[in-house]
């Protein structure tokens, strides 16, 4: 701006000149104006009066001149306070936008801090969808969703489980009626109820018999939770299912060892009891039968129709031997099949038979073995006949209730030739006068006793080779325990 | 040895029995002595004393065999029939090498009894 204002000072030169030589008369009656300091001051002594009237001229147009460059100055003046005071203006305006600027920055920057916090949310929940999908699809258990809204209960996810246990691929199973997966001959009961928890909104659990796409067939457990939407509405349902043939099939075959076990038991009990019902039966047909053939000697060729009587009562008494011969020979305990035996496997092995008995009666059972035990010769089914026997008995002993029920079987070498094998139980133990009739046939103190079972775990026992005895312990219960001779090695 | 063929011991548990094997011998002209167990047998029956015996296996306390065994080891001369309800086989064997004359399975009628004691006296 002063750089204007110069230009226009510049301008003003020659017109100044141009008035200095033509002077205006109107000014020159403007005296008294001060001289200019630019050019010499007029002597006034020497000048003429022409010269006079023209500096006066002069003077004047100075004096106007001098006035208009004050005007000029003054509007200049003016102009560049208008000027500034716009400036002014503008810079508060100014001051003001770059508060605002400084409040909108602040707030992008917060916006911006907390979009960062968003993403880093939403990162974290990304990677925490991406783990749980991850794991549900890892799952060794069966897992899948139906969406419930639809009559046809569709499946709208499927794990890498449920695929393996159905047979189905996921393609396969995206969008099919869950219960078309069950096959033809899926038990309609199960189905029925399921869909009835469906319907009620409320959890299913139950196992039962699945068929794969191939029609094999698979024992399952299935547990249906509902999932609610934000609204609160049931919506789906998430199904977990878990094969569990393996351990029906383990479990079956425990039950079906532990049947043939109790079978032969059974059996050989009763073969057991017949034989001591036909001792106990041949004794009193032995004297009717020697009393008969007295009568029928005494009477020798006398009272025909007393010896014929006679007669029939001998016939009937053998009808009734050999009615008892028969039976005795169809019960006959098999022969022994002796084989080495190790009596640790054999102790294990009858133990895991028990295992559930046990936990029904809320008992520990506990085994110690002597890791060193040599081998025994004998027949697996019969020794662990005895060893369930035991067991069984300490079981019963222990229902008088208390409170660590406890059976502790332990294996140990006894001496050179012998290993003992004891059961101890924290049981009632044995009343003083029941020990002389322990291992005495038909004897038992149990309600639903025969009273065969120690006397048949003797019989085997000593057909080892062994022997087999019970006593009371110091504290509370008793210990049976049985002997049986070591293995021999072949003489070299 | 003369007196062995008039006379019999029967050793069994069963009261009956021993009442009728005494009277089915009483018919074939002998007389008969029986005890309830071996025990009893061998404290009222010196092996000097003459008799056959008829001893059955399942006894309480010392059982037939043990009683035989003890019989045989005391130098007794005495014939021994051994009665028991068990099925007889494989028993003969045993029978014999204990040192007895024979082995009936009971019950059993007065013509294989008779046979065995014909054997015997």
């Amino acid at each position: 701006m002063g750089n204007n204002y110069k230009v226009k000072t510049a301008k003003q030169k020659p017109k100044l000149e141009l008035k200095l030589r033509k002077p205006n008369i109107k000014k020159r009656r403007l005296s008294g104006g001060k001289p200019l300091k630019t050019g010499k001051p007029p002597d006034k002594r020497i000048l003429s009066k022409a010269e006079q009237l023209l500096l006066r001229g002069f003077v004047s147009d100075l004096s106007n001149v001098r006035d208009d460059l004050g005007e000029k100055v003054r509007r200049q003046t003016d102009e560049l306070k208008l000027k500034s005071g716009q400036l002014r203006h503008g810079a508060d305006r100014q001051q003001r936008s770059d508060k605002r600027i400084q409040k909108q920055t602040d707030e992008l920057k917060l916006k911006s801090g907390q979009l960062r916090h968003g993403a880093v949310r939403q990162l974290k929940s990304d990677e925490h969808i991406q783990i749980l999908t991850q794991a549900i699809k890892s799952m060794t258990n069966g897992m899948f969703l139906i969406d419930v809204r639809k009559p046809n209960f569709l499946v709208v996810f499927s794990n890498a489980a449920f695929q393996t246990m159905t047979g189905y691929t996921e393609r396969e199973l995206l969008g099919r009626g869950y219960f078309s997966l069950r096959g033809a001959k899926a038990d309609s009961g199960v189905v029925a109820e399921i869909k009835r928890t469906i319907r009620q909104g409320t959890h299913f659990r139950g196992e039962m018999l699945g068929f794969k796409r191939a029609g094999q067939q698979y024992w399952f457990q299935l547990r249906l939770a509902p999932v609610c939407s934000a609204s609160g509405a049931i919506t789906h349902y998430v199904g977990i299912q878990t094969d569990v043939t393996l351990m029906w099939q383990r479990d079956f075959e425990i039950k079906e060892q532990r049947e043939e076990l109790l079978h032969v038991t059974r059996v050989g009990k009763l073969a057991e009891f017949v034989s001591s019902l036909a001792h106990e039966i041949s004794q009193p047909l032995t004297a009717i039968l020697s009393y008969t053939n007295a009568a029928q000697r005494l009477l020798a060729d006398r009272e025909p129709q007393i010896r014929e009587i006679l007669q029939y009562i001998n016939n009937d008494d053998i009808r009734a031997t050999e009615v008892i011969r028969r039976l005795r020979s169809l019960l006959k305990r098999g022969e022994p099949e002796i084989k080495p035996l190790d009596m640790n496997a054999l102790v294990k092995d009858t133990v895991v038979l028990m295992t559930t008995d046990a936990t029904i009666r809320n008992t520990v059972l506990k085994i110690k073995f002597d890791a060193r035990l040599p081998l025994i010769n004998g027949d697996r089914i019969q020794l662990q006949q005895v060893l369930l026997n035991l067991i069984s008995n300490s079981f019963d002993a222990m229902e008088c209730g208390p409170e660590d029920r406890q059976i502790l079987i332990n294996t140990a070498r006894r001496d050179r030739d012998t290993i003992a094998v004891t059961v101890k139980d924290t049981g009632c133990g044995i009343p003083t006068p029941n020990m002389p009739k322990l291992f005495s046939r038909f004897f038992t103190s149990k309600s639903d006793g025969l009273g065969m079972g120690l006397s048949i775990s003797r019989s085997i026992v000593e057909g080892h080779g062994g022997r087999l005895d019970g006593t009371n312990n110091p504290g509370r219960g008793a210990t049976f325990f049985f002997t049986l001779p070591i293995k021999q090695k072949p003489a070299p | 040895m003369v007196s062995n063929k008039n006379h019999f011991y029967i050793v069994d548990d069963d009261e009956s029995v021993c009442r009728a094997l005494g009277t089915l011998l009483g018919t074939y002209g002998f007389s008969t002595k029986s005890f309830s167990c071996a025990e009893e047998f061998f404290s009222a029956v010196p092996n000097s004393a003459p008799g056959c015996l008829i001893l059955d296996i399942h006894l309480p306390g010392i059982n037939g065999w043990e009683a035989q065994q003890r019989l045989s080891d005391s130098g007794s001369k005495r014939p021994v029939i051994l009665i028991s309800s068990d099925e007889d086989g494989g028993r003969m064997k045993q029978v014999f090498q204990a040192g007895a004359v024979g082995y009936l399975q009971k019950p059993f009628k007065d013509q294989e009894l008779a046979d065995l004691i014909r054997l015997v006296v």
